[in-house]
């Protein structure tokens, strides 16, 4: 025994003995620990895990809060700024129609004998008809008014003012083969539609080529029909002609581009309003592009104005008493122009297309007009008669 | 999408005159003069692409002589682009010219007289 416990072996044994249990102690201690700390980190995980959930939806919440104040301010930008575009407009429209009749009446009533300054006025007037175009495609993408008319016209004749409102007016031929007179409320947004038609028709044709407007019945109304020779639309421009066309509700007018190309949306703005279609997705028979505006029965009447019996007397009065203010009141108008001279030529142009029947009519309305000529022409007659100085030298034919 | 306020009342002419001269030259006033007299040639028919503005001048001066001003008056439009048109008509041979009546001057007396004994004659 004595000899074991001399023996160095044991105490060596024994001293591993006990590191070991100290050893093994203190691993399970720290194993202890570590599997508490663990414990203690994924717990934090999870809580982690959870802010980071809470966290992103509340980032989404206040995205979306976000996108949708942006979207309101935008709207509430649009709207105030067409809210302040249709005042303008509304005074430019105004003014530009003023400058219109000035133009009118000083071609008529000053200088219309001398053929410089009538061209020269013509000038002035095909720029200022298509300024007033411009001023109401904008106040119509701005849910503005274009100008109400006071009587009905024929469809050729809104053709012809349409042609009126464009720059190369001179390409553009007018085929008519009906007899029907636009409702006077459609007449302005009809003129403007088919302005802008005529528009791209000419921009985007070779200069020279000519643009056709044919109008023919068909069934349900009456159809506008304008060709150009142009090389086509690409699939691209057909289908956002087709959406600004078949747009429901307000346009955006900084969607439009810069510089804007208002002319499809302010087609589509216009039809969607009054009732009519305007499509452009047919090829015209000279490759180009076919535009076609459809007239609903709704928008048409038969009634053509009739001549005013007393037009010849009164031109001055009431066209020089509308530049008294800047303006004019439409009850003063409807009053007093009654029997102008401009209401008159309105009245005779709406006179049918060939349709001799019809012109027969109307011949009563015509006859004292034509009594007066034919008493005036024999006064003048005899007069001549019993002058012998006279020489028949210049008649002709 | 309706507009604020009404909607005002658009006055202007609606066919602007340079469309119905179709931006064509405008003729000087050395054929038709604001006195020249035109009516319509016998036995004529109105060609089929009339304009409204041309069926008015074909039924205006059916009746009898007219002056070219009074045809412009008429139709409210200015007398130069109702000149075009006359012109035109005048061109393709619809129309009939005569020269304005010289200003009255005065005649001798002896001339009147001789004319009224002549008409108390004749009556």
């Amino acid at each position: 025994m004595t000899s074991l416990i001399k023996d160095p072996l044991l105490w060596v044994l024994l001293g591993v003995l006990i590191i070991a249990v100290l050893a093994v102690m203190r691993a399970r201690r720290t194993n202890m620990a570590l599997r508490k700390q663990s414990t203690e980190l994924r717990a934090h995980r999870d809580g982690l895990d959870a802010e980071r959930l809470r966290l992103h939806a509340e980032y989404q919440n206040l995205r979306a809060e976000y996108d949708r104040a942006l979207a309101e301010v935008r709207s509430t930008a649009e709207s105030e700024t067409k809210d302040v575009l249709r005042a303008w407009m509304r005074t430019l429209q105004v003014l530009a129609d003023e400058q219109q009749r000035s133009i009118s009446d000083l071609a008529r009533l000053k200088y219309g004998n001398d053929p410089k300054i009538l061209a020269d006025f013509m000038t002035i007037d095909h720029t200022n008809s298509q300024f007033g175009r411009r001023a109401q495609g904008i106040a119509a993408l701005c849910g503005g008014w274009l100008g109400r008319r006071e009587v009905a016209a024929s469809v050729y004749d809104v053709a012809r003012s349409a042609q009126g409102r464009i720059r190369h007016f001179d390409r553009v031929q007018i085929h008519s083969q009906v007899n029907v007179a636009v409702a006077s409320t459609a007449v302005e947004p009809v003129a403007v539609v088919l302005a802008e038609l005529l528009d791209n028709a000419t921009n985007y044709s070779a200069p020279g080529t000519p643009v056709e407007i044919n109008i023919q019945s068909v069934p349900t109304g009456v159809c506008l029909i304008i060709d150009d020779a142009g090389l086509g639309i690409s699939q691209e421009e057909k289908d956002r002609a087709s959406a600004l066309l078949n747009t429901r509700g307000p346009i955006s007018i900084t969607s439009l581009g810069s510089p804007p190309r208002v002319g499809f949306a302010v087609a589509g703005v216009l039809a969607a309003r009054y009732g009519f279609r305007v499509s452009v997705d047919s090829v015209s028979p000279y490759g180009g592009v076919r535009a076609v505006i459809l007239l609903p029965e709704s928008l048409l009447t038969q009634e053509v104005p009739q001549p005013a019996p007393t037009a010849t007397t009164d031109s001055d009065g009431p066209e020089s008493s509308s530049y008294g203010g800047p303006v004019p009141s439409p009850v003063a108008i409807v009053g007093k122009t009654a029997g102008g001279l401009p209401k008159r030529r309105r009245a005779v142009a709406v006179v049918p297309q060939p349709d001799p029947s019809v012109s027969d009519a109307q011949e009563p309305e015509h006859s004292s007009e034509v009594t007066a000529s034919r008493l005036g022409a024999f006064a003048r007659g005899t007069l001549l008669g019993r002058d012998t100085s006279i020489t028949e030298g210049s008649q002709e034919q | 999408m309706s507009g604020h306020g009404e909607d005002a009342l658009v006055s202007s002419e609606l066919v602007r005159s340079y469309v119905i001269t179709g931006g064509r030259q405008l003729p000087t006033d050395d054929e038709l003069s604001l006195h020249t007299l035109v009516t319509l040639a016998p036995d004529r028919q109105l060609p089929l692409t009339a304009g409204p503005e041309v069926r008015a001048i074909w039924e205006l001066c059916s009746g009898g002589y007219l002056a070219v001003v009074e045809v412009a008056a008429h139709l409210g439009l200015p007398v130069g682009v109702a000149r075009l048109l006359l012109t035109d008509l005048a061109e393709q041979g619809h129309l009939l010219r005569r020269a304005a009546p010289p200003r009255a001057k005065p005649q001798e007396r002896a001339v009147i007289e001789k004319v009224l004994h002549g008409l108390l004659k004749a009556l």
